[in-house]
């Protein structure tokens, strides 16, 4: 059997070998075709690769090492993890002095999700090597996963002592955030930006997280950078959209979506964002249609509701908005301003008591929002209710006093501020003055005085809701005592898309879209994008 | 990728040759491009690997034919031309390394065999091995003693003892007495092979041979004399190796190594100098100028420094099979040639893409330089054995374009907004006119709605007619199965006991159904005692009378004995008989 091999092997060696002793054959090298094994491997072509070492290991009678450590590294490749492993172990039989082969066991355990496993046998390879940054971070990663951060953090850093990688920053940055430390993970980042400024992905998360930390210039800067690079990265064009989108500027943002819906055409946050860009142009059709798509995409997403819901809101379609508020309170019931919105709603329906009671809910949620009660304040004044709108009317300004003490130059939509002014009049408060600094410093629109005036006058601001305070205010005019209709105006788990029946989305002419006037808001849109 | 790349292509490049049927199997390392008879045109020379394990050849062709084939001993891991002496005409040697030797062809003949210097033998394994020779010890033995010194040696056993122990206890007799008198060898394998130029840079100057091999080690071989130069060792068994200066002056060697890191050895040290640690392997290894170019399985082209900086790193559209430095002083021209898995080849200067080749099948090996008369030829090999002889346009040019690209194609895409139609304004209209009448007919349906189903509930609880019956003494589940086409239908329910550890008795079936369409075998069943858990079969055949093609529901009861109203009830929709009856 020997002979035949070395006959194929080594043929003149053999003959030569052969007149002097011609009883032992020379045998073929354990390692001869670990090269070839190898150049196969790396170009993976994994069907030569498998032949060449079934062969190479027929030749040895299972001896190579190399060929079996290959084959394992196909075979969990092919997702045969539990076949790698034992396959791995058998080499770390075959020689055990290589910290190889206790890495790739471990990787294996790693992969099977047996963590601490895999930290014991990269701890072993540790000791045959020390020096070695995949050693490290892979243990940083064992830890992490096993929700150990502070060894985690302990093995990335001495991993980037060793040898700086990008997925090392990478984690790092995950694991300090993990840990709630913000800060620190910025840190990372900035290193790791610093170390390959051209990695997107790094700046990509650098920006967001200064986004979270609501330091918009440095995350623009960053979300920039990270376009400038790669101008289809998807996660960075929805969140520098969502950004220009808060500052206006629509039209840019709008064609940093188009990208990213030729890249990712399927996403919900995108026909979001894309659908509150329309609404910020006030192309209210074909808002809704891209937020419809949105809701498609994924109908569980309250934020689209939201949206969805604002926006026929401003259509009028008051009907329609309720159900999809109604929907979006399904999903999250916590939130104040939906409550909010929904009263509008029910006020415009004429069902003065689920509105009250959705005002009411309203106002316990809210913490913040002084637009809230000054909603619910208006609302009880033209309810006749003067004492209730009082004490809505003092909390709103307790909510102003709070939100000018937090930040220096917190701007207030002069709309709001506005009808506020007008509110204290009719409730004859003294002019508490909350808003005079304010009110200075930024420029009052001429149109906002319409919105007492007539339901759907235009309102030039692009604040977030105030769309919703115009209509409460619109219904200032007409008031018509009605008793409304008995429901609870949380329950009902209404399909949102009953409306939907009418609107079938294909008809070859572009309708002539309602220019219909209102006010915008483009809030939610930007809380969207760094959900993905 | 796009038309306008393909098209500028067309204009750079000549289809020399294309031989789809060349039947070559081989590695750009294996590939080289020489004037072997002096008479200034080079030809080109291929290691080819046969089969993989037979019909190893070193083949060379001049223009578009083989001219010459000599058969190789074995795998060809390497092969370079090489000036080993100054003798007139100017006509190099070629080395091919295979196993653990290199084969130095001279006129393409046969004109020396070099063989690495053997590795060093376990003295420990030398000890035994001799003790056998004088008989001391047997096999069993024999085998218990090479064993230990498996687990703790730092030098690793020879082949010998290896295969001794992978043998059978029967077998092992023959092969000591077969091998016993033999000294003990260790060898190792040759992994790649370079050239360095020994003290002059001139384009025909000596070179040395430069050899990684799999015990980790990096050779200098002397042209002449073929004694070992210089002996560096590395962590890693060499993969790959790029090597530029000369011996006597200062050189440096780039060597990728198995363990996905790339080693920089220098003149003067016998360990490595730099080393990049890499985050995947390397498949591709170039040097340009003084940068290093290196192609990851990662699917990346990644810059460093000749110290192992990293410079910059650039996501490739597919795999890389291999890379090659296209070099032409001639125009200044300096790029990096890497063939993709996606049957592209692309040119890349830096890290900017500067032309495109598509190629009909996967490149596995790239040669780029003067072949003939033509200094800048292309030849690649294809993964189906193919051969492409490709020559650069005089007049082609590359220009390089900037870094930054332009906005993306897909910007002046129109965004597919679903349009909506002239009946949704209209309803739009009417909702905004009559929402509140819309509202309050949507609650007062709603209220009704729920009503209804408020009331179809509690009758269902009332008279038991829910398929689960939910009673303390008999919790049962009842399901109904019709199997057939008609006109006889087999009426499977499948009766369980729900209760956790109480048996359920005297339980029966009946049927309500419309005898003018149907008839039953058994109208009236008894079922047999319910032990808790197991699901009970009760089968009936159900036979349609009519052939108007009409169906109807059969009610299924469960009852208890002595009890008037049924425990659970089951409509069961019977599907319309498709077949007629006989008679």
């Amino acid at each position: 059997m020997a002979d035949e091999e070395t006959v194929t092997a080594l043929p003149v060696s053999t003959e030569a070998k052969k007149r002097r002793a011609p009883k032992a054959p020379e045998l073929p090298i354990v390692e001869r075709r670990n090269w070839l094994i190898h150049q196969h491997y790396l170009r993976k072509d994994y069907e030569t690769c498998k032949v060449i070492i079934k062969e190479q290991l027929q030749e040895t009678n299972g001896m190579c090492e190399y060929a079996i450590y290959v084959q394992a590294l196909i075979l969990r490749l092919e997702g045969k993890i539990q076949e790698s492993l034992e396959l791995f172990q058998s080499c770390a039989i075959l020689n055990p002095s290589s910290s190889d082969n206790l890495k790739q066991v471990a990787r294996s355990l790693f992969l099977l999700g047996k963590h601490k496993a895999a930290i014991e046998f990269y701890n072993e390879a540790a000791k045959l090597n020390e020096k070695d940054w995949e050693i490290s971070h892979n243990l940083g990663v064992c830890y992490y996963f096993i929700k150990d951060f502070k060894y985690a953090e302990e093995h990335l850093n001495l991993a980037l002592q060793i040898n700086k990688h990008d997925k090392t920053f990478m984690m790092l940055g995950k694991v300090h955030l993990l840990a709630g430390e913000a800060d620190k993970a910025i840190e990372v980042y900035k290193r790791a930006v610093e170390f390959s400024p051209e990695n997107t992905e790094l700046l990509t998360t650098l920006g967001l997280l200064f986004l979270q930390l609501g330091k918009y210039q440095k995350a623009f800067e960053h979300l920039g950078n990270a376009l400038t690079f790669d101008p289809n990265n998807y996660k960075a064009i929805l969140a520098a959209g969502s950004m220009m989108q808060t500052h206006g500027d629509f039209d840019v943002a709008m064609n940093k979506y188009r990208v990213a819906a030729c890249a990712v055409p399927e996403s919900p946050p995108l026909w979001n964002n894309i659908g509150m860009c329309f609404f910020g142009k006030k192309k209210y059709v074909a808002a809704i249609s891209c937020l419809k798509r949105a809701h498609y995409l994924s109908p569980f997403d309250w934020k689209v509701l939201y949206n969805l819901g604002l926006v026929h809101l401003t259509m009028q379609q008051y009907a329609s908005a309720f159900h999809f508020l109604s929907a979006a309170i399904n999903l999250n019931p916590r939130m104040g301003e939906l409550y909010m919105l929904l009263a509008v709603a029910l006020t415009n329906l004429e069902d003065v008591e689920n509105a009250t009671r959705a005002y009411e809910q309203a106002v316990n949620l809210d913490e913040s929002n002084p637009m809230v009660n000054l909603n619910f304040a208006i609302f009880l004044y033209n309810h006749g209710d003067k004492k209730r709108a009082l004490d809505q009317y003092q909390e709103m300004e307790r909510k102003v006093n709070q939100l000018r003490d937090s930040s220096n130059n917190f701007e207030f939509d002069p709309e709001l501020m506005d009808m506020a002014q007008k509110m204290g009049v009719a409730l004859q408060v003294t002019e508490s003055l909350v808003w005079t600094k304010p009110g200075k410093d930024s420029t009052s629109k001429p149109h906002s005085a319409a919105a007492a005036k007539t339901p759907g006058a235009p309102l030039g601001t692009n604040q977030a809701l105030g769309q919703a305070m115009s209509s409460a205010a619109s219904y200032n005019k007409n008031i018509q005592l009605t008793t409304g209709v008995s429901k609870g105006s949380t329950a009902p788990a209404l399909e949102p898309d009953v409306e939907n029946a009418p609107s079938p989305p294909t008809d070859p002419p572009g309708p002539s879209e309602p220019e219909d006037p209102d006010g915008s808001k483009s809030r939610t849109s930007k809380g969207k994008s760094e959900v993905e | 990728m796009s038309s306008v790349e393909s098209s500028g292509d067309g204009g750079k490049w000549l289809d020399a040759h294309y031989d789809p049927v060349a039947g070559l199997y081989t590695f750009s390392s294996c590939v080289d491009l020489a004037d072997l008879s002096g008479d200034r045109e080079s030809r080109l020379v291929v290691g080819d690997l046969g089969t993989g394990s037979s019909g190893m050849k070193l083949k060379v062709y001049r223009g578009t034919a083989l001219i010459s084939e000599n058969t190789l001993l074995d795998l060809p891991a390497g092969l370079v031309a090489f000036f080993m002496d100054l003798h007139e005409p100017r006509i190099p040697a070629v080395a091919v390394a295979s196993g653990p030797c290199i084969y130095v062809y001279k006129n393409l003949r046969p004109y020396f065999k070099f063989t690495l210097p053997s590795l060093d033998v376990n003295p420990l394994e030398q000890d035994v091995w001799q003790q056998v020779r004088e008989g001391q010890i047997d096999p069993v033995m024999l085998k218990e003693m090479l064993e230990s010194i498996r687990k703790k040696a730092d030098i690793p056993l020879s082949i010998r003892s290896l295969r001794f122990l992978s043998l059978e206890a029967d077998e092992a007799d023959e092969f000591v007495q077969l091998h016993k008198q033999q000294p003990i060898r260790r060898q190792t394998v040759i992994t790649c092979i370079g050239t360095l130029k020994k003290s002059t840079a001139d384009e025909d100057g000596i070179s040395c041979l430069v050899i990684g091999t799999e015990s980790t080690d990096v050779f200098i071989l002397d042209p002449e004399a073929f004694t070992i130069l210089c002996k560096m060792s590395l962590p890693a068994v060499p993969t790959m190796m790029d090597v530029t200066g000369q011996f006597d002056v200062e050189f440096r060697i780039t060597v990728a190594c198995r363990n996905g890191s790339i080693y920089i050895l220098r003149r003067e040290s016998e360990k490595p100098k730099y080393c990049i640690k890499l985050s995947s392997h390397p498949v591709g290894l170039v040097r340009v100028g003084k940068n290093v170019v290196v192609g990851c399985t990662d699917e990346s082209l990644q810059g460093f420094t000749q110290k192992g900086k990293k410079l910059w790193k650039i996501i490739l559209p597919a795999p890389i099979t291999t890379m090659a430095p296209m070099d032409l002083p001639t125009r200044g021209l300096q790029a990096v040639l890497v063939a993709l898995a996606n049957c592209q080849v692309q040119l890349y200067r830096e890290k900017n893409l500067l032309s495109t080749i598509k190629t009909p099948d996967t490149v596995t090996s790239i040669c780029f330089g003067r072949y003939g008369r033509e200094d800048g030829t292309l030849i690649m090999t294809t993964k189906g054995g193919g051969l492409m002889v490709k020559i650069l346009k005089r007049t082609a040019v590359f220009d390089d374009r900037d870094s930054t690209p332009g906005p993306p194609v897909a910007q002046s895409v129109r965004l597919n907004v679903p349009k909506k139609t002239k009946l949704y304004v209209d309803q739009t209209l009417r909702e905004r006119e009559n929402g509140l009448a819309m509202h309050r007919a949507f609650h007062m349906d709603l209220s009704r709605m729920r009503l209804a189903a408020v009331r179809a509930y509690v009758k269902a609880l009332e008279s038991s007619l829910t398929p689960i019956s939910s009673s303390l003494s008999e919790p049962l589940k009842m399901n109904a199965v019709v199997q057939g086409l008609g006109p006889s239908f087999k009426l499977t329910l499948n009766v369980q006991n729900t209760a956790s550890c109480r048996p359920v008795m005297n339980l029966a079936i009946s049927f309500l159904y419309d005898d003018n369409l149907y008839r039953i075998r058994n109208p009236y069943m008894r079922i047999p005692l319910l032990v808790p858990g197991l699901i009970y079969p009760v089968e009936t055949f159900v036979e349609c009378t009519s052939d108007k093609g009409i169906s109807d529901i059969i009610k299924v009861f469960v009852l208890h004995e002595e009890k008037s109203s049924p425990l659970l009830t089951a409509h069961i929709n019977m599907p319309v008989s498709e077949g007629l009856m006989l008679n």
